[in-house]
């Protein structure tokens, strides 16, 4: 059972293809991040799946949608930088929204003095939107998502544009809705996507390039990796570090070599005897293990 | 002025519209925090044109 | 119901930022500047002085007819243009701006979406022309002669077709482009295009929507309804209700987010 299945879907802008035949469905009840650099095509892919853009190839199927039900009623979205009518108050934005997405006026306006309180600007609620923050907007995006208690809940990155504070705030928020739908949400912050995620779906360049959930794929890739560090910089030893043939790849990030491998015994053996023949300027050598992030760099980089 | 034949009762209205315009011009202005272009500009274009200088602040002075 | 939803907050907007007090005002301007100007000129001209003893200023006598026929030559060319600068964001702006992308997610119909737009500002623009009708009617009767109720009622009604063919050919183009200021250029060089082809081909086009002032005209003369005046209204109404319907059709194909 899937809350929305999407099959091989694909966008080109001008002939230029940004998303390339993505495959996944959503499991209920889960908070899935769609993980990814900038460029990747994630808010592409969240445009076609709220139908502001049209697939140029592909399906995307709703679970309890007929070929008659407006999609659009089983989904909240909240684009990255959402834009309201200033001259509004937060309330009557929510009623307006509720209104649309079939709600009485009374419905409306009940559910709207709810999710003022849960997202935590109530006494903001009859103040003119132009004055809210940007961290205020936020959490009225997410209320005016939430108003028709949609099955899936969209957010194209909904914490990158906040500060410390009010990333916080967002994220503890996402963590009580995850209760309530499924969410899927974009970002190019491993960090975030770890925090509230269930599943994570890593994009990059218009692929899916990883998918699962997160202990699965931690567990996946978790091998064995050095990290070294040498006097003078580290640079000129990536090359050569990578010419090793138990050496799978290596990379530099924050001042360190990141050295992948999969037979520790053997790239010890091979790096050591290649440093004493140089005279390598060594000033680290640690043995650790691969987490999330070095997958994310690795996709990233190549 | 009553020897010219104009009758100022019949006026009056061109007046109060004037008026009118003004003073909502004036409100409208003061609620506009961002203009297009130079808002003390479109102060003065609202207090001194009659008629077209408010009319001209609400079609194009103000950001949607 | 949406389109309720959306007509109440669109008359709530034209309330808060003052459209329902201007427009009116404005359009009460429009009908009367010309009627009143024509009636005080020589009296501001024997006034100013300007004329040695004995000239007599002979100004030709002015019919009631003629005096209201202004009020709609004002309406058609300063009344369409406010008409016009305050419908060009209606659509276009939300898009521009980005609240569309938050209403079209919602299961709006893009049709009751346009229409509800269009409705708002129909009911806006046509009740501020006849306020400004009305004085303008006013003034007349008290400074040129009489227009009976029965002269006036058809006169407003026909007109409005008018207001209603321009409103609805904005909107049409608030679909079509995101930027107002594009809405509002390529309108006007519309109704300039459809002008200057009803000035070359006047007496071929009898129907044309340009031509119903003139054969309203006709109608105060002669005391009846020309057929060709029920020809050109019912041209501008099939004319507005095909834009309403190319206005849905563009829509639906556009992309919201682009």
């Amino acid at each position: 059972m899937s809350v929305i299945q999407v099959k091989d879907l694909k966008k080109s802008f001008n002939g230029d293809e940004v998303v390339k035949g993505l495959t996944f469905d959503l499991t209920p009840g889960n908070c899935v991040a769609l993980l990814g650099p900038n460029g990747a095509g994630k808010t592409t892919t969240i445009r076609m799946l709220s139908g502001l853009l049209k697939p140029t190839k592909g399906s995307i199927e709703f679970e309890g949608a007929g070929n008659k039900q407006d999609i659009r009623s089983l989904i909240g979205y909240l684009p990255q930088y959402p834009v309201f009518h200033n001259w509004m108050s937060g309330k009557e934005f929510l009623v307006y929204v509720g209104q649309l997405a079939f709600l009485s006026k009374t419905e409306a306006s009940k559910r709207a003095d709810e999710l003022l309180e849960k997202v935590g600007i109530f006494d903001a609620r009859n103040h003119r939107v132009g004055k809210y923050s940007g961290g205020m907007k936020q959490r009225l995006g997410i209320a005016q998502a939430m108003i028709h208690q949609p099955k899936l809940l969209m957010l194209d990155e909904p914490v990158s544009s906040l500060d410390p504070i009010g990333r916080r705030e967002v994220l503890t928020l996402m963590e009580e809705l995850k209760k309530q739908t499924t969410i899927l949400f974009s970002t190019h912050i491993l960090g975030d996507a770890e925090e509230v995620s269930d599943d994570l779906l890593l994009m990059h360049k218009g692929e899916i390039v990883e998918s699962g959930s997160i202990e699965a794929l931690r567990e996946k890739h978790q091998t064995a990796k050095l990290q070294m560090v040498f006097r003078g910089g580290n640079k000129a030893f990536i090359d050569p570090i990578k010419q090793l043939s138990s050496v799978n790849d290596c990379y530099e990030e924050k001042a360190e070599l990141h050295i992948l491998i999969d037979d520790l015994e053997k790239a010890r053996q091979e790096i050591l005897t290649e440093a004493l023949a140089n005279n390598w300027a060594i000033t680290k050598f640690e043995l650790s293990r691969t987490t999330l992030e070095d997958l994310f760099m690795k996709v990233v980089k190549h | 002025m009553e020897e010219l034949g104009i009758n100022f009762a019949l006026l009056a209205p061109l007046l109060l519209i004037q008026l009118l315009l003004a003073i909502i011009g004036l409100v409208a202005w003061f609620k506009t925090e961002e203009t297009n272009g130079p808002r003390m500009l479109w102060l003065v274009i609202i207090l001194l044109v009659s008629y077209i200088g408010p009319i001209l602040f609400f079609i194009f002075g103000r950001r949607q | 119901m949406q389109w309720t939803t959306i007509v109440k907050k669109e008359m709530l907007e034209d309330f808060r930022n003052f459209k329902w007090v201007w427009v009116p005002l404005v359009f009460i301007l429009i009908a009367i500047m010309d009627p009143l100007t024509t009636y005080y000129m020589p009296k501001i001209m024997d006034a100013v002085g300007g004329m040695p003893d004995g000239t007599v200023f002979e100004m030709p006598e002015v019919s009631p007819y003629t005096a209201i026929m202004m009020s709609l030559t004002e309406m058609s060319m300063f009344g369409v243009l406010v008409a016009v600068a305050i419908t060009m964001a209606v659509i276009a702006g939300e898009r521009k701006s980005g609240v569309a992308e938050l209403i079209l997610v919602k299961p709006v119909g893009y049709f009751t979406y346009i229409l509800a737009k269009w409705t708002e500002k129909v009911i806006l623009i046509l009740a501020s022309y006849i306020i400004g009708m009305l004085v303008s009617w006013y003034y007349i009767n008290l400074l040129f002669g009489e227009i009976t109720i029965g002269e006036f009622v058809p006169l407003v009604l026909f007109y409005a077709l008018w207001l209603i063919f321009v409103t609805t050919l904005t909107i049409f183009y608030n679909t079509l482009f995101k930027t107002p200021g594009i809405v509002i250029s390529v309108t006007i060089a519309t109704l300039l295009g459809m002008h200057i082809v009803y000035r070359i081909f006047q007496h071929k086009l009898s129907w044309f929507p340009n031509s119903l002032s003139s054969h309203i005209g006709d109608m105060l003369n002669s005391g009846s309804i020309p057929s060709e005046l029920w020809g050109a209204s019912l041209v501008t109404i099939l004319v507005s209700v095909v834009l309403l319907f190319a206005s849905r059709y563009v829509f639906r194909t556009k992309e919201m987010a682009n």
